[in-house]
């Protein structure tokens, strides 16, 4: 030492013996006598000192082994003892009365935990004292601390049998008599898992992992076989998803407050292969609680649990998904059934002709309802999706295949859409805000969505745009304008493209009717004021050849007056008239007073024959249409609008609510109203009949087929060579947008073209060049 | 009371340790923690004599046990020290007088320190 050498030769005083020499054996007793204090609480009067020496000076003296072994004894020695006064007399005595059986259960529990406690308080004394022969003595012989001994041995003589098999039941006994619904002292059970979860066999496995979870396992998953069973049995739907989550948090709280974490997972497994997997489909196929009574009731927590226990098992989700979807079919086809009993009241209607009035209307009504139910159906699986699924991605795909299915189940549902856009941009938005039109019409563009068939919509919907432009009967430009912008974002470009061209000439005709007034007000003005729309013939789904109808001269002179006027403006371009489409005003002078009534042009053509005829001046329907030149089923439209609606302009021989051939009519003079302006609408069949039907089908035919054409040679065009199967999937690609092509039809559309040498078969049979 | 009033207690409370030829010291507890044995001595679970009467008869010479204590208050102050602070390891080994090392050593083993 550094300091030592420093400070010359410092004298080194050997130190003290320890302690006055007595004995070992007489250490020992004494120490012996000490220790069996300390496991009688006698700790407070033992000085720690002296024992702590005891050991310290046993170790010292190479005695160490003997102190271990004694130490040993004594110890097995006290926990036998606190076995046989504890435990052994709270063994379950075999009652059969269940509430006897658990409160022996929990006693025998908490004597185990008291014996637990008073061990191991005993052995952190122990340790205390016996520190010095741990350090030096454990460690050289190569033994286990003395803390590891008390734990083994208690391992050792507790945790064996039958103490541990009365534990294992004990508390198994007290988780099935919790599970029954009564209340256990879960503090003692806890007690007990605990010491199970602390104490390790030599394999570092401990009791609990060994010897309860394997039993509590088996015992759970019998229980919940047969619980299973019994729920299906007594409860409802929503009573059984109820109790199975109720089931699901209670053994979840369990293993949280006195299992083993571990055991969660396990256990929860349990549950779902045993209460959940074996009866979702039962469940929820249910016949008067089950999904489908969910969604009537609107019972959003049951479904959002039905939900949340679905999702947990693989099993869940598809057959969700299959009840889901069969709930909206089956509703789907409810609503298109009702639109179908419309069916057959229009094929009469079409056969006799005997009201088509009332079943127009009936119709039309029918089909803003069949809209109405869609919408209302997606309205409530939309919310059921975002209450009850939590927007789940996966259900919302079903359901829209769902939606998708039963709308296109209906065929003509492209039609009923346009109808409902009609009715809506026609009177239904009166009185709202444009934030309420946007969002029936944003609603209305869902269900357009599911449409496969938008080539039909297409068809239809320009037909009645036409009409609301013709007859001013759109309410706002703005909601027009609106719908079409979604359109456009639907479809694109292509599909709005003529719908847009009609919107553009409303506009220019705008124009030259401004620029026919300058030039009319310049030159002599023809009797009639006149307002004229030119439409490009490609644009409007107008029919060609115009149907008939003489005008009279009046009229003719002053058409010709704009003809002149719009031919000197453009020339080489050719106008047709479409007298069907316009309506006229005339001041008509009745008995009482003059009203301006507001006619269709065809009716005007009409009330002009009447113009000079007294009160008793009959025309027969033949000579009406002999003079007129109208067609059947025009005339008799127009005359049932002034003869039998509202407004009885004309008198009908004999009276009644349908035109017939032999019927005469009659001026009538005694017309009065309180309305100075009346306006006479023509009674109109809105929804087609079966005849018109074929024709729209069939010129959506024609289009497709020209649809096709144009696809196919685009593509050839493009790739100069391919084989059958890429073309035609190709094509079909192409073409989902607009509408579902049948591959037989794409191989005519094939055959066709190479007819005409557009395209020509390879070699192989299998393939086609482009020939330009 | 509570653990909190308890270990803040132990930290600041006075224990008594006494020589066995009479000398007694008052040492804060927590400089008799530095030694184990004179911890578990004082230990409140262990609850013994010693524990109780919060007094730790050390069978030394009062000259042993002062500089026991003295090298515990050392271990108990710089205890906290970070690693780049300065402990005066060398000036308190010049500080023990050669006469006593063995003793001291002895009595180190059995304090367990």
């Amino acid at each position: 030492m550094a300091s030592a050498a420093r400070r010359g030769r410092p004298k080194i005083k050997p130190p003290r013996r320890h302690g006055p020499d007595v004995s070992i054996e007489k250490t020992w007793a004494d120490l012996a006598n000490n220790i069996r204090e300390i496991q009688n609480h006698n700790a407070p009067n033992l000085s720690f000192e002296e024992n702590h020496r005891f050991a310290y000076n046993m170790v010292l003296h190479k005695q160490g082994e003997m102190l271990y072994k004694g130490v040993n004894q004594l110890v097995a020695e006290n926990i036998d003892h606190l076995a046989n006064t504890q435990v052994v007399p709270v063994f379950p005595s075999g009652a059969s009365d269940e509430t006897m059986q658990s409160q022996e259960a929990e006693m025998l529990l908490k004597a185990l935990r008291i014996i637990w406690d008073d061990h191991i308080s005993n052995m952190v004394r122990l340790g205390q004292i016996l520190k010095y022969m741990d350090r030096v003595y454990a460690k050289s012989a190569d033994v286990p601390e003395i803390w590891d001994v008390g734990l083994n041995l208690f391992l050792k003589h507790i945790i064996r049998p039958p103490i541990k098999d009365h534990l294992v039941t004990a508390i198994l006994n007290q988780i099935h008599f919790e599970r029954d619904g009564y209340v256990v002292n879960r503090s003692a059970i806890k007690g007990c898992v605990d010491v199970f979860l602390t104490l390790e066999d030599a394999n570092g496995l401990t009791v609990y992992k060994r010897d309860l979870e394997p039993a509590l396992l088996r015992e759970s998953q019998t229980f919940y076989e047969s619980e299973g069973l019994k729920l299906l049995r007594t409860c409802d739907a929503p009573e059984f998803l109820r109790l199975v989550e109720s089931r699901f948090e209670s053994e979840d709280s369990r293993t949280h407050h006195y299992l083993s974490r571990n055991t969660a997972a396990a256990l929860r497994q349990i549950l779902q292969d045993n209460l959940l997997t074996p009866h979702i489909s039962t469940v929820i196929s249910m016949e008067t609680s089950g999904l489908d009574a969910m969604i009537d009731l609107n019972k959003t927590n049951d479904m959002a649990r039905l939900y949340r226990l679905f999702v947990m098992v693989p099993a869940g989700l598809p057959c969700l998904k299959r009840a889901l979807k069969d709930s909206v079919r089956r509703r789907g086809e409810g609503i298109n059934q009702v639109s179908l009993g419309l069916e057959g009241g229009d094929g009469e209607a079409t056969t006799s002709k005997s009201r088509p009035a009332a079943s127009g209307a009936q119709t039309l009504a029918l089909a803003l309802k069949w809209v109405q139910d869609v919408l209302d159906l997606k309205d409530l699986f939309d919310k059921i999706w975002k209450d009850a699924f939590s927007c789940d991605r996966e259900l919302e795909s079903n359901l829209n295949e769902a939606f998708e299915s039963f709308i296109n189940l209906n065929d003509r549902s492209s039609e009923f859409i346009s109808l409902f856009i009609d009715d809506n941009l026609k009177r239904g938005l009166r009185g709202k805000t444009d934030t309420e039109v946007d969002a029936v019409l944003d609603k209305t563009i869902t269900v357009f969505r599911y449409i496969t068939e938008k080539d039909v919509f297409e068809r239809y919907y320009k037909g009645h745009l036409a009409k609301r432009l013709l007859l001013g009967r759109s309410v706002s430009d703005d909601a027009e304008r609106g719908m079409l912008a979604k359109l456009k974002v639907e479809c694109g470009y292509q599909f709005t493209q003529k719908l847009e061209g009609m919107f553009h000439d409303m506009k220019i005709s705008e124009d030259t009717m401004k620029a026919y007034k300058t030039h009319l007000s310049q030159t002599v003005a023809p009797g009639i004021d006149l307002s004229v729309i030119v439409m490009t013939s490609t644009f409007w789904p107008i029919a060609h050849p115009t149907s008939p109808c003489t005008l009279p001269l009046e009229m003719i002179k002053t058409s010709k007056s704009f003809e002149q006027f719009y031919l000197s403006r453009h020339s080489g371009r050719r106008l047709t008239w479409q007298p069907s489409l316009g309506s006229a005003d005339v001041r008509v002078s009745f008995k009482s007073k003059r009203h301006d009534l507001n006619v269709a042009t065809f009716a005007l053509v009409i009330l002009l024959l009447f113009e000079d005829s007294g009160p008793d001046d009959f025309m027969t329907y033949e000579e009406i249409k002999q003079a007129t030149s109208i067609v059947d089923n025009e005339l008799q439209r127009h005359l049932q609008s002034l003869a039998c609606a509202k407004f009885k302009i004309l008198k009908k021989h004999p009276p009644g609510r349908d035109v017939d051939p032999t019927d005469s009519f009659s001026f009538n003079a005694d017309f009065s109203s309180s309305l100075q302006r009346i306006k006479i609408s023509t009674v109109s069949s809105k929804v087609e009949s079966g005849e018109e039907r074929k024709e729209t089908k069939d010129r959506i035919d024609e289009e497709r087929r020209h649809q096709t054409e144009a696809c196919i040679v685009r593509i050839m065009k493009d790739r100069k060579h391919m084989t059958h199967n890429d073309l035609v999937n190709e094509v079909t690609r192409q073409l989902a947008t607009r509408f579902l092509p049948n591959p037989l039809n794409i191989k005519k559309r094939i055959e066709g073209l190479i007819e005409r040498e557009y395209l020509e078969r390879c070699d192989d049979r299998k393939s086609y060049n482009y020939m330009a | 009371m509570s653990d909190v009033e308890m270990a803040a207690a132990a930290e600041t409370d006075w224990v008594r340790v006494t020589s066995d030829d009479g000398y007694t010291f008052l040492v804060r507890r927590k400089v008799a923690n530095a030694s184990e044995t004179m911890r578990d001595m004082l230990d409140t679970a262990g609850n013994y004599a010693e524990a109780i009467a919060r007094t730790c008869p050390v069978q030394q010479r009062g000259v042993i046990v002062e500089k026991l204590l003295e090298y515990m208050s050392f271990k108990a102050h710089y205890a906290e020290a970070g690693p780049r602070d300065e402990i005066p390891v060398q000036e308190l080994m010049e500080r023990i007088p050669p006469e006593i090392v063995l003793e001291l050593l002895l009595a180190a083993d059995y304090q367990n320190m």
